[in-house]
């Protein structure tokens, strides 16, 4: 689970935080700044805003976060790999009838790097993102294989991603999307060496080549952050939202090969109609657990009640008084949250379609 | 690979086709960020600097510690980001170098700033350097001085920054050495050049770095080219605050 005492800790009393409860609660999800619940905040998208980095882009949230992402790559001799060759050498006809099928990447040549302002590079919060944001990324080795020039030689790309406000809110949303669009933007010289030979590339700029080319499908992977309380489920959630969530997901989707047949456990419902995959899902460790309890009346001393020892009475949920949740979430919530970023039609596609339209300005 | 400015007494043009009293292109822009107090965006050529100012705020440390109870201090952060430069980079913020710049822009400000006002606080100026291409302090300073106008910090004027060089390094030519204004990155590698800040429109000069080796005869040249650049940066920081300024009169009257 992921750590969320790195978040400054909302200030909100148990009665402040029992109100935003109820309303989120409610049907439909009453926010705080009036958006539906599957309504994101707006931002403000940039891209290639870097002439020296290959690819670069910068999001604004309307709470004012900010962040920018650089992405550098740089032209690294490969680790000869023994136990590869074996392979390749008992199946030699195979592999060359497959042409390219040799291409493989290696986990590596991917480096992220997260920055947060106020945070040492070794404290859990930056350490913990840049582990998720690199698992989306590499979770098909589809990625890494991009970045294949040959036998010898391979791409090693470097992805900084600073945050240059204060974390306001769980900055994972802002920090994948800008990735996704600095990934999106990100081109590579075009080689002109052929096979193994020391690698040479066109030093025209104008002829590089997307990482990403628009004519496929394949897309970088995107993070989503979504939340539920009761049985609402609510999308891009705000600091207060989060203060008092009783589930908060993770969740990482990248567009699909139409080839692609996913293969999961979890009955996640429709899936097939959509065109998204799931990469991952992590939970992670609501920051309304540490919140403090409201105490009812009956058991308050300071209203004419009386204190009592019993545990049953004391842990009574009460309308009206803040409880923080306990317990895990419940399969079937998850399913559906998954579901709802998945489908045809869903958050997860309007994101990404969002974000690609800003690449083509 | 050391620079070829042979070529610079042929034609008086420079490797980037500028003469030697010109500016790179240089563009501001102010109130960025709005989570913070203030922020600006600065760029000059292809260095540029995002900053955003937090403050004046309540001492977070023990105030004994800071040793100053009757004015605010100012504390400098800058962190290089690791694709600022040509090739990929991370620079640790022990940083020998970035600390000495910290140090300087914290002084320049301490002293124009009415650090008085504020008894007990501090100003925490942050500087993200996106992208790295020479004069790098004089950017610094620039956009530490639109932000800290956008945070609203009184202070006595505009703290206005530019580089000067000069063309060779050897006394053998003398008389032909010109000196130059705003070096980009290729030309601080090979020639001698200092950092100049000045305050306000009266030449009154409010920083002055220099790490290389030069000629005294020299010195005076260049230190009046710098401060007449620094005059032209603040025509333009001008033009910037004072439309910023004319957006926010217009909002307030509707």
């Amino acid at each position: 689970m992921a750590p969320s005492s790195a978040l400054q800790q909302v200030l909100l009393s148990p009665a402040e935080l029992s109100y935003l409860h109820t309303s989120l609660a409610s049907t439909p999800p009453i926010r705080p700044d009036g958006r539906t619940s599957r309504q994101f905040r707006p931002l403000i998208a940039e891209s290639n805003i870097l002439p020296g980095t290959n690819g670069s882009a910068r999001i604004c949230f309307d709470d004012g976060t900010e962040a920018i992402v650089g992405a550098k790559a740089e032209v690294e001799k490969s680790r000869p790999v023994f136990a590869a060759r074996e392979e390749e050498g008992e199946g030699e006809e195979m592999a060359e009838g497959q042409g390219e099928g040799g291409e493989r990447g290696r986990n590596e040549w991917v480096d992220i790097s997260v920055e947060i302002p106020g945070m040492r590079d070794d404290d859990s919060m930056p350490v913990f993102l840049s582990a998720l944001l690199s698992e989306a990324l590499l979770a098909d080795g589809g990625f890494t294989r991009k970045l294949w020039i040959n036998r010898r030689f391979h791409w090693k790309l470097y992805i900084d991603i600073l945050l240059l406000s204060q974390p306001l809110s769980y900055p994972l949303p802002l920090l994948s999307l800008t990735t996704h669009l600095a990934l999106l933007a990100t081109r590579l010289p075009r080689l002109k060496s052929e096979k193994d030979e020391d690698p040479m590339f066109d030093d025209d700029w104008e002829a590089s080549v997307f990482l990403f080319p628009q004519s496929q499908t394949a897309k970088p992977p995107a993070t989503l952050l979504v939340m539920a309380v009761s049985s609402n489920i609510i999308f891009d959630p705000s600091k207060e939202e989060l203060a008092v969530a009783e589930v908060v997901l993770a969740v990482s989707i990248s567009s699909s090969p139409s080839s692609f047949t996913p293969e999961s456990e979890m009955d996640v419902g429709e899936r097939k109609g959509g065109s998204l995959k799931l990469l991952a899902v992590r939970t992670i460790d609501p920051p309304s657990r540490l919140t403090h309890p409201g105490v009812p009346n009956v058991v308050n001393t300071a209203t004419g009640g009386t204190a009592t020892d019993n545990m049953e009475m004391a842990m009574a949920r009460e309308e009206g008084v803040w409880k923080s949740p306990r317990g895990g979430a419940k399969r079937k919530l998850i399913a559906e949250m998954i579901r709802k970023v998945l489908e045809k039609g869903g958050v997860g596609e309007e994101v990404l379609d969002g974000l690609e339209a800003v690449g083509l300005e | 690979m050391p620079l070829d400015t042979s070529t610079y007494s042929l034609a008086l043009l420079r490797l980037d086709g500028r003469r030697w009293n010109e500016l790179r292109r240089l563009t501001a822009q102010i109130s960025t960020q709005a989570s913070a107090d203030g922020s600006s965006f600065l760029s000059m050529g292809n260095t540029k600097v995002i900053c955003t100012v937090t403050g004046p705020s309540e001492v977070k440390a023990a105030p004994g510690a800071s040793g100053r109870g009757d004015e605010a201090v100012v504390s400098v952060e800058i962190s290089v980001a690791g694709f600022s430069g040509v090739e990929r980079k991370r620079r640790g913020k022990g940083d020998k170098r970035i600390y000495e710049m910290q140090t300087t822009i914290a002084t320049a400000f301490q002293a124009t700033l009415f650090t008085h006002l504020y008894p007990r606080s501090t100003i925490t100026i942050s500087l993200h350097i996106l992208s790295l291409d020479g004069s790098l302090l004089a950017t610094c300073l620039n956009a530490s001085t639109l932000a800290l106008i956008d945070a609203g910090v009184p202070m006595r004027d505009y703290i206005c920054a530019t580089t000067a060089g000069s063309t060779s390094s050897y006394s053998s030519n003398d008389e032909k050495a010109d000196p130059l204004l705003d070096l980009n990155g290729s030309e601080e590698l090979e020639l001698p050049f200092l950092t100049v800040a000045t305050c306000g429109t009266e030449d009154e000069v409010s920083v002055l770095v220099m790490e290389t080796r030069v000629q005294v005869g020299r010195l005076e040249g260049m230190l009046a080219v710098g401060v007449d650049g620094c005059k032209q940066v603040r025509d333009i920081l001008d033009v910037v605050v004072r439309a910023r300024g004319k957006r926010i009169l217009e909002g307030s009257q509707l």
